[in-house]
């Protein structure tokens, strides 16, 4: 086994060298995570307008029942997501377990609660007046949604950080979906999860490394958009 | 007199078991001014909104086009003409620019005659030199024109003030009083919901006070000649 100081100083060669199999695992990370949180927002932001914005019975059941989906570990929605897809599971025949396409579903289902929660907590913030105002010069009622969300615009993106944070560092749900293929569905986390049981951690320094680097940009990020969000109110 | 634009009966809306407003005729007509005064809570705001389109009634008649209707039924029509103004306007965090162009933008007008349009109305309302700030900067009073331009800008019929002049200045009470005349005289139906009496009274053509629930009209002390430029207003 190799040492921790040789174990970093090889990570940060193979970070700088572009070392292939690295940045391929990188780029597949990043290509299923932002495909999720991309189909996911509009859906989730307007399943989160409809419950801030509508009355309509069973809305509080529904607020409360995506606060607890929040805490739903990534390895349940991953196991559900398997039996699904499964051979014997609904949607075999679709062929799509150990694709990158479940693990789009899979990180699509982790992060649709939070992009729901937190884009509801700011619509919620949204001052009355803003619908109102928009209404009262002509706005549809599409437009004037669009305009509230406008308005609370730091928020939302807040929420959309927060959202491809967490699924960026999943680790259990592209695990069990995705099925750690080398140049197919081994992504960051799950690398760093085969390689330490290998004993192999200069790849997963190296790609540890990348994960925190994101969290500090994505927390960076959180934190101008929150204190704007505090010049705002 | 012409018909008034719109004729609102028997409007009725309650607060649980409170009822609020209980109204049995109010009219709205083009090219007058109609102050409605009242206690705090007395139901002017939810008048207003209601008049506006923006709160639904528990029961309301409108006559619209020789026709009458549920206020569910002309809410659209009344949506199309009214246009409402909050005691505090919310201005959209852009520009005072941008904010006045909204309605405008609504309907896919071209930006070119947009914008000749929005520079037109900024200097109506002499707010031209502020025309690239951020609208959540201004001032209050400043906030309230920039909402005055807004709304004359889409052409409404009425024009709906929830107290427009509370926690103004002397000087920009009287700019607001000023632009509400012009837009009076252009033909706009204009109603007030103040306090400020005295401060409307040369520019209000009825005068009526929310009591109970009922509107009392109140004899106008004061109906000064049409078109006549307003130099002095009262304090």
């Amino acid at each position: 086994m190799e040492s921790l100081t040789d174990a970093s100083l090889k990570a940060l060669s193979l970070l700088v060298s572009g070392d292939a199999e690295l940045w391929a695992i990188i780029s597949i990370s990043f290509g299923v995570s932002l495909q999720a949180i991309l189909y996911t927002t509009p859906f989730a932001l307007l399943t989160a307008y409809a419950l801030a914005h509508f009355e309509f019975p069973g809305r509080r059941t529904l607020v409360s029942l995506f606060h607890t989906l929040l805490a739903v570990p990534a390895v349940v929605v991953g196991l559900t997501l398997y039996l699904i897809l499964s051979r014997s599971g609904p949607f075999g025949d679709l062929k799509l377990l150990f694709t990158q396409t479940a693990m789009v579903l899979g990180q699509m289902a982790l992060s649709f609660p939070i992009l729901v929660a937190m884009g509801h907590s700011a619509l919620q913030s949204a001052d009355q007046r803003v619908w109102e105002t928009a209404h009262t010069l002509g706005a549809t009622p599409v437009r004037a949604m669009f305009t509230v969300m406008h308005e609370v615009r730091y928020g939302l993106f807040a929420a959309v950080i927060a959202a491809f944070g967490r699924i960026i560092a999943e680790v259990g749900c592209s695990m069990m979906v995705g099925g750690n293929i080398l140049n197919y569905t081994r992504n960051i986390t799950t690398a760093i999860a085969l390689e330490t049981s290998k004993g192999q951690f200069a790849q997963g320094i190296a790609l540890g490394i990348v994960l925190l680097v994101l969290a500090l940009v994505l927390n960076y990020s959180l934190s101008t958009l929150r204190h704007r969000l505090a010049m705002q109110a | 007199m012409k018909p008034p634009l719109f004729l609102f009966h028997h409007v009725t809306k309650r607060f649980g078991d409170r009822v609020l407003l209980n109204i049995d005729e109010f009219a709205v007509c083009a090219g007058v001014c109609t102050l409605i005064s009242g206690d705090n809570g007395a139901g002017k705001t939810t008048l207003l909104k209601i008049v506006s389109g923006l709160v639904k009634p528990d029961s309301a008649k409108v006559h619209v086009n020789d026709a009458e209707m549920s206020w569910a039924k002309a809410r659209a029509k009344i949506q199309r003409k009214v246009v409402y103004l909050h005691q505090d306007p919310y201005m959209l965090d852009t520009s005072v620019e941008r904010n006045v162009a909204y309605g405008l933008r609504l309907h896919k007008e071209p930006r070119t005659s947009i914008y000749e349009r929005v520079a037109e109305a900024l200097r109506w309302a002499r707010l031209d030199h502020l025309a690239h700030r951020n609208a959540r900067s201004l001032s209050g009073g400043e906030k309230q024109r920039v909402a005055l331009t807004r709304a004359r800008i889409v052409n409404p019929s009425v024009l709906a003030l929830d107290e427009p002049t509370t926690n103004m200045d002397h000087q920009s009470r009287i700019s607001t009083y000023q632009l509400i005349d012009e837009l009076r005289n252009e033909g706009m139906a204009i109603l007030v919901a103040s306090h400020d009496q005295t401060g409307f009274t040369p520019i209000v053509d009825h005068h009526s006070q929310l009591v109970g629930g009922k509107l009392i009209a109140v004899e106008t002390a004061f109906r000064r000649g049409r078109g006549t430029k307003i130099t002095r207003f009262p304090g």
